[in-house]
């Protein structure tokens, strides 16, 4: 067993940092107060490569393992959360499943601009009556020739703001439930397609969440992806490797968080010595690093299960739930020690504290996630 | 044309340094290593000039050291350079400069270089020795400490920091030897795509017994941290005391007042 990283995974490693050290974390609070990620940095971010980490270099991907994505996203939520989650839902939510089930046709259409950042992606899933319970969604499709023609809502969406790509999932019958689901590749500039409005949030206020109605919007029959019912599985199995990315999102803003805390504490000094030397910080330095590193293992074994073609199911829900609850621990830890500066927008926590709360709660609750590893576990 | 990048793996300067059990360098163990700045310059300033000749010149880059510094390489690889050369060295810290130098010297020689480019110093050891010395031993023309580099038609022609915020304006014929100072150029970043290019590049590995054969001019007898040193004096009390003791030890001790 080998837990260093591969010369070449250091060589990503230190690029993407040196990259995020200049152009991303002297901007990250700006991103924050104005709720927008400038255009310029998702121009850079394209140009870096970041926007198609793992997808093959013949769709304009960088040709990277999922082990190298994470690493992307971990490095970029250090400094960003809502700079990590554009890439994470771009990337594992909408050019994933577009590779993983799309036909050679739809791959050499949609992945090219996609890969470079040209167009961002997204994925149409949830509805006000359908989070948890996906299977329930009410968004309904009809054939009409050589075309479907889709109407209902959708909310939630991240990345849904910038009108790109998105992966869309509606029924045609709700009482199939499940059976019902098919999955679709939509241009969010069609007519038909209307954005309710971007939802104003705790944190990745950078981050679109944006409510769609889709008003008989008609999709050209070859964007179907997979076959008439199949998108169900395609959901599930899109929010698998989801997962691994929402988790190095939390594992990113965590270890933003703690390298800010321990610095700090280093810094501030309180009864004539260093807020270091007192045992109550030092234990609760302790305890935020051992989660930190507990949730990298399993993050990066899970993206070494998906690149190896396993199973990773488990892990991909383990991870996603240990490294989203390391990172409201950490940045919850890290605010306190900052003690009242802390709570001031100036030092920075108060926005990661912020920024952590959603990775509990999107790609699957963290109540789902303990559904899955149980039922797992108990067959 | 052929260009020389040699480019050094130095620790990461946030690290905190410990001197090793020989006394003569610092414990490697638990370092993060990283390219040195100065050669990061070094390589940007080559890629540029590889891109101004429309891709033409071949770009090697040279590092000295354990496998590790293959790191180093595959950056410059992914930044922009063609093939790498690694000698292999497990001790590179225990050669002077002018061995280092004697070492890249003796790969240079037979290689039909034009140019040469070095960072100006390394940011551990901080000689500034190699790249000057590479080039009294190839009998090149030498610039240092460059902040500008132009070339045209077989011309070199460097901006040079000198002392006191002057500069000077240099022209040397190739071949050359230039060391890279910074402000000469913002290294661009690796993209993914181009990390990935570089794994395909070449990179030769030479055992340095094969090109070493001169003794050391200058060896480290010993390697240590500064003592501390006392911790000065600290008043406190009443502020009028405070001055009164302030102005008794200035007088006792300094000739600020008599």
């Amino acid at each position: 067993m080998d837990f260093e990283l591969s010369q070449d995974h250091k060589v990503l490693r230190d690029s993407v940092r040196d990259f995020v050290e200049k152009e991303i974390k002297p901007i990250a609070r700006r991103i924050d107060e104005e709720h927008m990620i400038p255009d310029e940095l998702v121009a850079k971010m394209g140009q870096m490569g970041l926007l198609g980490s793992y997808l093959p270099e013949e769709y304009g991907g960088a040709g990277m393992d999922m082990l190298s994505y994470a690493i992307v996203v971990e490095e970029v939520s250090r400094a960003c959360g809502s700079s990590g989650v554009l890439i994470s839902a771009h990337t594992s939510l909408c050019s994933g499943p577009i590779y993983s089930f799309g036909s050679e046709a739809q791959k050499r259409k949609w992945l090219p601009a996609l890969n470079s950042g040209q167009i961002i992606g997204c994925f149409l899933l949830t509805e006000p009556d359908a989070g948890s319970d996906c299977g329930a969604i009410s968004t309904s499709f009809t054939r009409d020739g050589d075309h479907y023609v889709i109407t209902g809502s959708k909310i939630f969406i991240t990345n849904g703001g910038y009108r790109g790509t998105g992966v869309l999932f509606a029924t045609s019958d709700k009482n199939l439930k499940h059976k019902g689901i098919s999955a679709f590749i939509v241009d969010l500039t069609s007519p038909g397609v209307e954005i309710l409005k971007n939802e104003q949030k705790l944190g990745i206020r950078g981050s679109y969440t944006t409510a769609f109605a889709l008003d008989q919007v008609r999709v050209p029959a070859e964007n179907l992806l997979g076959r008439e019912g199949e998108g169900f599985k395609i959901a599930m199995d899109t929010l698998n490797g989801g997962r691994i990315g929402i988790a190095s999102q939390a594992l990113g803003i965590a270890q933003g968080a703690f390298e800010r805390a321990l610095a700090y504490s280093k810094e501030r000094k309180q009864f004539g010595a260093p807020i270091c030397d007192l045992q109550a910080i030092q234990f609760k330095l302790a305890d935020m690093y051992a989660r930190i590193e507990t949730s990298r293992l399993i993050t990066y074994k899970a993206a070494w299960l998906k690149a190896a073609g396993r199973s990773y199911i488990l892990e991909s829900a383990l991870c996603k739930m240990m490294a989203s609850e390391a990172a409201t621990f950490v940045t919850k830890e890290a605010l306190q020690i900052h003690g009242g500066y802390g709570y001031i927008c100036d030092y920075e926590v108060e926005r990661m504290f912020r920024d952590a709360k959603i990775t509990e709660i999107y790609e699957g609750t963290n109540e789902v996630q303990r559904v899955i590893i149980s039922k797992l576990l108990l067959g | 044309m052929k260009i020389l990048v040699c480019i050094k793996q130095v620790p990461d300067m946030e690290s905190r340094f410990k001197p090793d059990s020989a006394g003569v360098w610092f414990s490697e163990t638990d370092l993060a290593f990283r390219m040195n700045e100065y050669d990061e310059y070094a390589v940007e300033q080559a890629v540029r000039l590889k891109e101004q000749l429309g891709g033409e010149p071949e770009l090697t880059v040279l590092s000295i050291g354990p496998d590790r510094v293959v790191e180093a390489m595959k950056k410059a690889l992914a930044m922009g350079c063609d093939r790498g050369v690694q000698v292999q060295d497990p001790s590179p810290h225990l050669k002077d400069p002018f061995q280092i130098a004697s070492i890249i010297a003796a790969y240079a020689k037979d290689q039909q270089f034009d140019l040469v480019f070095t960072g100006l110093q390394s940011q551990d050891r901080g000689s500034a020795q190699v790249g000057v010395t590479v080039a009294e031993l190839l009998n090149f023309a030498c610039a240092s400490t460059i902040i500008k580099f132009e070339y045209a038609d077989g011309i070199v022609t460097v901006k040079r920091e000198l002392e006191g915020g002057v500069k000077g304006i240099v022209k040397l014929k190739t071949p050359a030897v230039v060391t890279c100072q910074l402000g000469l150029n913002v290294p661009r970043y690796p993209t993914l795509p181009n990390i990935m290019k570089a794994k395909k590049k070449e990179i030769l590995v030479i055992p340095v017994g094969d090109l070493l054969h001169e003794q050391p001019l200058a060896q480290t007898a010993t390697f240590y941290a500064p003592a501390k040193k006392g911790t000065g004096v600290v008043l406190e009390g009443d502020v009028a005391d405070q001055a009164e003791r302030l102005i008794a030890i200035l007088k006792e001790k300094t000739a600020v007042l008599r």
